[in-house]
């Protein structure tokens, strides 16, 4: 056994990760959560990067995650709000290796612009909330937090606050927890969260809610501690060290999976005392939930919602409720279970319509290369998002806006090997794509990056963005080019024509090989705001035998016929389809030059 | 519901069903009639399942309902997929017109061929419109959203010049003269048709 350590609460998260088995630690600074990446750096066994900011760093432990390996990733409160996109519906997808998000609160604002209780997001998220009061706990909980992740499929919000994370305790090392890395497994259902995939994900959301909230009645992290006067007290994380000091001999209800909340451990405290305070920092997050059960007690009437806590602000708020007659002992009114809507039912037997990537769209140019080249396709949201479904299934993610370069960064850095691309569109790079790029090359990720420059904001309608300098009213602004700015970055980058087929093959080809990171731009205008028809297709019935190729792209202009494939008058001539015909069946018919 | 009319536009995107929506709402306003309508209009231009809504009526509350008095559909198979959105004796105007899906295409599903059977055993009254010939009478095909709803106009309580001040002040001026005809084509066509 190796002997007592006195770590920070930050160090102590730090080692329990390793003993926890992770392998993977990012973050962005912020006081008070900066030493715990920082001393994840001094650890063996595990790899530890800053990144960019915190969204950049959620995305890319999603990616180290998703590869197979347990991840941890750091920010202060507010970096939370930064990360909150990716977070949000990371509830959603679930993780592959166990995730956990560290949250360091900081009530007093000792270095923070604002004050804001993040146990909230748990709530917003609906995922579970760890709460360690000392550093024990802080090294302790990390294991648990990890497994809750995996047991439960779902990223695990573990909250610390100053005086936690930069308060020093005696830490008895534990042994180590035995993990091997998780296989990856394609499921676009899980991890591609476009409308139709995200709706069933959110009942599963919903219902792992419940499944966990029956977790926390049974849990030994939510303690019921017998007390020797008729006065409970309930409380998570640091609160409860300053009210277990003021009042030794009180019930406590102490909650280390403190969201979802335990009714029934809540109401046994309630038929043991008649007297029942909440003692928490900041918001009445627990005592509204107590509150909502009808249950009398003292909160924020007593217990300041700003600041920090002590055990004498502690005593001296409450020991007045304790002289005064207690309130009239009531039972709790356990809400019931949510119900569940009903979906529209699909009409039963009839064909599925789901939107498609428009005929002669050259996002479809890209994926038919992308396919042949054996790389998870880490995608992000716009059009090319509907490379998705059938039949092109071509992308293996899709997160929130930019996530695909941190998620391709964090599971090559998990993989040790360039083994997936991101795909990812010329405005969606605007947006949020380039501070993941900046990181990649910061942290020297392996990657190929796909932007897929189509020249607009296609999905939503045609906007503008900096690439084109069209601007809301119409008026031409400063362009910024993809190329240079990558270039300026110190990213490699090609940029090819996507309506040249094989120069766009021979370019992904070649970015693939090559070791570290590069860019693609495969750039071409949207066929809907070009609508270009420079000939059509025709096809040659002797030749085709209907065997699938130019159908597997998915285009709505490519019919097949009784014998041979037919062309509709929806072709815009991109000739893609000629270039994957293994048997010539296809050609261009030029136009005949008009009089 | 409460004396509200829901009229439910379906199709493929593409194919103007918000226009046609426009048209709807603005001839219902000619008429006097509060008017709500909502759409799901992201994946408008890319080819999946449109459904537009607009109710009419003395006094309207919700934008949203499940069942619809009348459907147009630009469609058939999208004309299939909503019959059960109409409610009992409702009307289905629907567009002859035939356009696969992928899967379809694919030949991994089948094109539905019993829409007249399926709304006869429900009951519902189905007014099929060649629109697409009768768009390209008028003078493009992509007028046939157009002649569906003057098919529509004969199951609807507007007079004549609300649909004419609803067209007037939802179609751009320079593609009004086609429509108004494509509209006109469509009134006509309707009670020849009706079952």
């Amino acid at each position: 056994m190796e002997r007592v350590l006195f770590l920070s609460g930050n160090e102590a998260i730090a080692h329990g990760a390793l003993r926890a088995g992770v392998r993977f630690v990012c973050g962005y600074p912020g006081t008070p959560s900066t030493e715990i990446v920082e001393t994840a750096a001094t650890l063996e066994g595990l790899h530890a990067e800053w990144c960019v900011n915190e969204k950049v760093a959620m995305e890319t432990a999603v990616g180290a995650s998703l590869a197979g390996v347990r991840s941890l990733v750091t920010m202060k409160h507010v970096g939370l709000n930064v990360a909150a996109d990716p977070f949000m519906t990371l509830s959603l997808t679930g993780v592959n290796a166990g995730l956990v998000v560290v949250t360091a609160d900081d009530p007093g604002m000792h270095s923070s612009q604002n004050e804001q209780d993040n146990r909230t997001y748990a709530k917003f998220a609906k995922v579970p909330l760890l709460e360690p009061s000392d550093g024990q706990e802080a090294y302790d909980f990390v294991a648990e937090a990890f497994a809750l992740s995996e047991e439960f499929d779902t990223p695990v919000l573990l909250r610390t606050t100053t005086r936690l994370s930069h308060g020093r305790g005696r830490v008895v090392p534990r042994v180590p927890v035995e993990v091997e890395p998780r296989d990856y497994e394609r499921d676009m259902t899980k991890y591609v969260m476009v409308p139709q995939h995200a709706r069933i994900r959110n009942r599963v959301v919903l219902e792992r809610l419940q499944a966990l909230r029956a977790r926390a009645e049974v849990t030994p992290l939510n303690v019921l501690e017998a007390g020797t006067v008729d006065f409970g007290i309930i409380a998570s994380g640091v609160a409860h060290a300053y009210a277990r000091e003021a009042f030794p001999k009180a019930w406590f209800l102490k909650l280390g999976l403190s969201h979802p909340l335990p009714y029934d451990k809540v109401a046994r405290l309630y038929q043991s005392v008649s007297r029942v305070a909440v003692v928490e920092e900041l918001d009445p997050f627990l005592e509204e939930q107590v509150r909502a059960l009808g249950l009398p007690v003292v909160g924020k009437e007593a217990i300041p919602a700003d600041g920090e806590l002590d055990q004498e602000l502690v005593f001296t708020a409450l020991e007045p409720y304790l002289s005064r007659r207690p309130p009239r002992r009531r039972r709790p009114v356990v809400p019931p279970a949510p119900r569940l809507s009903t979906p529209p039912a699909p009409a039963p037997g009839l064909p599925v319509r789901p939107p498609v990537l428009c005929p002669g769209c050259t996002h479809r140019s890209v994926y038919a290369v992308l396919r042949r080249r054996r790389l998870a396709a880490l995608g992000d949201i716009g059009c090319y998002t509907l490379g998705a479904l059938p039949p092109l299934l071509a992308l293996d993610s899709c997160l929130c806006m930019g996530a695909s370069i941190g998620m391709m960064a964090g599971f090559n850095a998990a993989l040790g090997r360039k083994a997936a691309a991101a795909v990812i569109g010329d405005s969606t790079f605007f947006h949020s794509g380039v501070t993941p790029l900046i990181d990649a090359h910061y942290n020297e990720s392996q990657g190929l990056v796909l932007v897929l420059d189509n020249r607009t904001t296609a999905m939503t309608g045609h906007q503008g963005h900096p690439g084109t300098g069209r601007r809301a009213d119409g008026s031409e602004g400063p362009a910024v080019d993809i190329g240079a700015l990558c270039e300026g970055v110190g990213v490699r980058c090609t940029t090819v024509d996507a309506t040249d087929y094989d120069a766009l093959d021979s370019a992904i080809a070649d970015e693939a090989e090559r070791p570290g990171l590069g860019v693609v731009v495969a750039r071409a205008p949207c066929i809907l705001m070009t609508r270009r028809t420079p000939g059509t297709v025709v096809v040659d019935p002797e030749r085709c035998n209907l065997c699938g190729l130019c159908l597997d792209l998915g285009c709505p202009a490519l019919v097949p016929g009784d014998r041979a494939m037919t062309v509709t008058d929806q072709c815009t001539g991109c000739g893609l389809c000629i270039e994957v015909c293994r048997r010539g069946a296809l050609s261009y018919h030029e136009p005949e030059a008009g009089p | 519901m409460n004396g509200t009319t829901t009229v439910s536009i379906v199709g493929v995107g593409g194919q103007g069903i918000l226009l046609a929506a426009a048209v709807l709402a603005e001839a219902a306003m000619a008429e006097g009639l509060d008017v709500k309508s909502s759409e799901v209009k992201g994946m408008a231009q890319r080819g999946g399942s449109v459904l537009s809504t607009v109710r009419f009526g003395k006094r309207v509350w919700s934008p949203v309902a499940r069942h619809a008095e009348v459907v147009i559909a630009t469609e058939r198979l999208e004309g299939q997929r909503a019959l059960g959105l109409l409610a009992p004796r409702g009307a289905l105007v629907c567009a002859t017109t035939r356009i696969e899906p992928g899967s379809v295409l694919r030949r991994e599903e089948v094109y539905p061929d019993d829409l007249e059977a399926q709304a006869a055993a429900r009951g519902l009254r189905l007014v099929l419109v060649d629109a697409d010939s009768l768009a390209r009478e008028a003078g493009t095909v992509r007028a046939a959203n157009v002649v569906l709803l003057g098919a529509a106009s004969s199951v609807l309580p507007f007079a004549p010049e609300s649909w004419a001040l609803g067209l007037a002040a939802a179609v751009p001026a320079k593609i009004l003269e086609v429509n108004e005809r494509a509209f006109a084509l469509g009134r006509e066509a309707a009670p020849a048709q009706e079952v």
